[in-house]
């Protein structure tokens, strides 16, 4: 590339990591997997309303039936554990998380006039925090899948109903965040840094 | 997944798949477009691939939950207060057969040294074992039940199994058959339960016996046992019912 960009106003696109973007992707495969088998054995016993309770629609289940929607459950949770778990050492290695993730500055940021920096500060809270929201379903499904292996912390949630209603709580949660997170990226970088992402 | 609380009236599961799969094959020809369509795009090629992940996926599970597994310790008990009297549904792939508890035998056979027949009465005089766990079903929801009866931990006593014995089959008089890993099988907590929450056992939940254990998945816990065989080998064809139909066969909690 010549050093004079043909056109000096438009800032150059951002570049990630070939590790972050890969990341992102398989994360959101990973999770979709995990939604979409999730619903399909949350069908089988609605966490609100038990048997007669309302059941989400065939379009949007993964595994056909009970049995085939647990098979995908426990194949896709270890794609989306591991890849967290080696996106957890990735960004404590290269010290990622602290300069990337939200901080006290963003909370500041909050409080000043600057719109820019009020936009930047909210996406960088947003990526954040679902960081505990991913660890919490990990977390709330490992004490559903082995309560008496892990009796200790599936202890911690009181009682079975609290557990179910906790790991369900995840799917709009994160449904949620991710609304945002286009939202927000979009505001931040516009397409892109969407683009940015991925490819 | 529903189960049906009149099975009789209706198909079994498996009749019930082998005309699902009948019935696939003419939405595949176009028959009914209609039905079709209720299929997500995305996910119809995926869920055929169900089988596959499961072949992939299953041994690793398999191996891990076998590896956290911990053969003594107990998994946790609750007071008396803490039972559910609603929360236990009946579950049942077929039939409710009834057994006349007085003519009624279990057999217990296969690699040990003292194959045995014994009458309700003869269980009943051995030590009884009461425990307040939680019954967890494969469905998602879970139940704290009381549950009585001889350890098999206590029968084994008695039979002696043989050295090579590595697992242990179940025989109901509904057919249903299930077979364990002989740790799981001799678990301080697994129990061949005649008494549910202080009374006895219902013929519903399984009456005069059934396997009861807070460390399997409820699945695994056969009602009506008729017949208890320990084998040094698995037989791939007959692990159990429900594990012929996809679900996991260790389902350990």
């Amino acid at each position: 590339m010549s050093p004079k960009s043909p056109n000096p106003k438009s800032p150059p696109a951002p570049k990630q990591a070939i590790f972050i973007k890969a990341f992102h992707s398989i994360n959101l495969i990973a999770l979709i997997l995990m939604t979409a088998s999730g619903l399909q054995i949350y069908n089988a016993n609605p966490v609100f309303g038990g048997r007669a309770g309302w059941r989400f629609p065939k379009e949007i289940l993964l595994g056909g039936w009970l049995g085939g929607g647990r098979n995908w459950h426990f194949a896709s949770m270890w794609v989306f554990s591991m890849s967290l778990l080696i996106y957890g050492i990735y960004i404590f290695l290269t010290r990622r998380w602290k300069h990337r993730f939200a901080s006290e500055k963003d909370i500041q940021a909050l409080q000043a006039k600057n719109p820019k920096r009020k936009n930047y500060a909210w996406h960088r809270i947003a990526y954040t925090a679902i960081i505990p929201i991913l660890l919490l379903a990990i977390l709330s499904g490992l004490c559903m899948y082995k309560p008496v292996q892990f009796a200790w912390i599936s202890g911690l949630f009181g009682s079975w109903q609290n557990l179910r209603i906790a790991h369900f709580l995840t799917v709009p949660i994160v449904l949620i965040f991710a609304i945002a997170h286009i939202f927000l990226s979009f505001k931040v970088g516009g397409f892109k840094m969407i683009r940015s992402m991925f490819v | 997944m529903k189960f049906d609380p009149y099975p009789h009236h209706r198909f079994s599961r498996r009749q019930l798949i082998k005309y699902a799969s009948l019935s696939g094959m003419g939405l595949f020809l176009g028959s009914c477009a209609n039905e079709a369509s209720r299929v997500s795009p995305i996910f119809k090629p995926l869920n055929q691939q169900s089988g596959n992940v499961r072949a992939l996926f299953e041994p690793l599970n398999q191996s891990i939950e076998e590896l956290i597994f911990q053969a003594k310790n107990p998994a946790p008990e609750y007071p008396l207060s803490a039972i559910e009297p609603n929360a236990l549904l009946i579950n049942s792939y077929d039939i409710t057969p009834l057994i006349d508890p007085n003519s009624f035998k279990l057999v217990i056979d296969g690699a040990v040294n003292n194959p045995m027949q014994l009458s309700m009465r003869d269980i009943q005089t051995l030590p009884l074992t009461s425990m307040v766990i939680r019954h967890v079903c494969v469905e998602g929801w879970a139940a704290i039940v009381q549950w009585g009866g001889i350890r098999l931990y206590d029968l084994a006593k008695l039979v002696q199994p043989k050295a090579g014995a590595r697992y242990v089959y179940f025989e109901s008089a509904d057919n249903y058959y299930e077979s364990w890993d002989i740790a799981s099988a001799l678990h301080p907590q697994t129990l061949l339960a005649y008494q549910k929450n202080g009374q006895d056992l219902p013929v519903e939940n399984g009456a005069p016996l059934r396997l009861a254990s807070p460390i399997k998945l409820g699945y695994k816990q056969s009602k009506w046992i008729t017949r208890v065989t320990f084998t040094n080998e698995l037989f791939q064809q007959r692990r159990g019912y429900w594990v012929e139909e996809g679900y996991e066969w260790f389902a350990g909690l």
